[in-house]
């Protein structure tokens, strides 16, 4: 039987952590292992470093971290289900939160943009990361992974670009830029290339293909085309800027200058600039 | 030597069984008693056996405890109460596995 003294000890110790274990209690594990496999099986004038160098490829397929690899997988296994329901109930609920407050925001509701704000916080910040956790598993080859990490970065910034938009947020130019760019030069490419190749996914990836460009085309041009809120809030400032009132205006335009169908246009306009101008004090 | 394949399905259940009956035991202890008692035809190996080992700990079905040899440290695995009744199901669930798999693989006994 073999004797291993202090220093051997931390040879293995050190070689253990070099080829890529870092768990802690792991290397411990491995340790003792390998020093029980030693003691037992090496002659008392064996020679030490030969044999251990031929005991540690016997643990493993090719390389020791796939030990770790391994345990780390079956602990997010463990979670496995916990994570797939919070996946499905967040999904959900920001999916929910995120039309409804769309849906108030058109009708200018109140809590429009804190639903907006829960909806997409909700499936960037925890639905989309735990989506990329759980499919990652799944697929094989690398450039399937590459697919899905993109695809899921970019998710993301299209949740987080249009909630800074919504919310006039500052920054929200730049990310809409470095978004869209992901999307078109990273992803799509990417995802049309592997996904043309397979007979069985070709229509479906044209469709979606389409789909995800014509929405990054509308991306690109709405964001620049909404001119009547600024319109009117230049009005505004005009009149204020001019000290001009309600009166002034109405002393200066006689209603009984304007024909029939201008004098519908002119109320309707009076209406809403007033509207605005009690809004903006 | 069976395929791992067929190993990797039944290894919780071999570490469980073997826990319920010693106790106490450590890594190399537990490949070891593997080894052992099926005449070589079962050989756990390493890179399989502690992912098994920490999971276990981690969803609290295994306990542990340390003890220092000379200059390295010894992992004691041991069953928690939760172990011991995860242990009976997962016995009970291979017992019945053991002739479904019997049936529909129609195996007949050796005859001697």
């Amino acid at each position: 039987m073999y004797q291993i003294n202090d220093r051997q000890i931390d040879f293995i110790l050190d070689d253990i952590r070099r080829r890529g274990i870092e768990m802690e209690d792991l290397q411990l594990n491995l340790l003792d292992h390998v020093c029980c496999i030693i003691e037992q099986n090496l002659s008392q004038d064996g020679d030490f470093e030969d044999f251990y160098k031929k005991t540690i490829p016997k643990f493993c397929k090719s390389e020791l971290w796939e030990i770790e690899e391994e345990t780390i997988n079956l602990l997010i296994f463990k979670h496995y289900y916990t994570m797939k329901k919070i996946m499905i109930y967040s999904g959900a609920f920001g999916a929910f939160a995120t039309l409804v407050g769309a849906s108030f925001k058109v009708m200018h509701w109140p809590g429009a943009s804190i639903l907006m704000l829960l909806g997409i916080a909700f499936m960037s910040l925890i639905f989309l990361p735990i989506m990329f956790t759980l499919k990652i598993k799944e697929k094989q080859n690398t450039k399937d992974k590459l697919i899905l990490a993109t695809g899921s970065i970019a998710a993301t910034l299209v949740g987080l670009t249009s909630l800074f938009k919504i919310m006039h947020w500052p920054g929200a130019s730049i990310l809409l830029s470095v978004t869209l760019s992901i999307v078109l030069l990273i992803f799509l490419p990417l995802y049309f290339i592997s996904g043309i190749k397979n007979p069985e996914t070709k229509v479906n990836t044209i469709v979606t293909s389409v789909l995800i460009l014509a929405g990054t085309g509308l991306s690109m041009v709405l964001p620049k085309s909404a001119p009547s809120l600024t319109l009117s809030k230049a009005t505004v400032n005009y009149m204020r800027n001019e000290n001009l009132t309600l009166n002034t205006i109405k002393a200066l335009v006689k209603p009984d200058s304007l024909n029939q169908a201008n004098i519908e246009t002119y109320n309707a306009f009076m209406q809403s600039a007033d509207k605005l101008k009690r809004r903006h004090h | 030597m069976y395929s791992s394949e067929l190993i990797k399905g039944t290894l919780k259940t071999i570490v469980l069984k073997l826990l319920a009956e010693h106790k106490k035991m450590y890594g190399y202890e537990i490949t070891q008693m593997v080894k052992e008692i099926t005449k070589d035809k079962i050989q756990i190996t390493e890179g399989a056996l502690y992912p098994t080992l920490h999971a276990l700990e981690a969803e609290g079905i295994l306990i542990t405890e340390t003890e220092f040899i000379g200059k390295r440290v010894r992992k004691y695995y041991s069953l928690s109460p939760e172990g011991k009744k995860l242990t009976k199901e997962k016995l009970s669930e291979f017992a019945d596995f053991m002739n479904t798999m019997k049936f529909l693989l129609d195996i007949k006994p050796k005859q001697a």
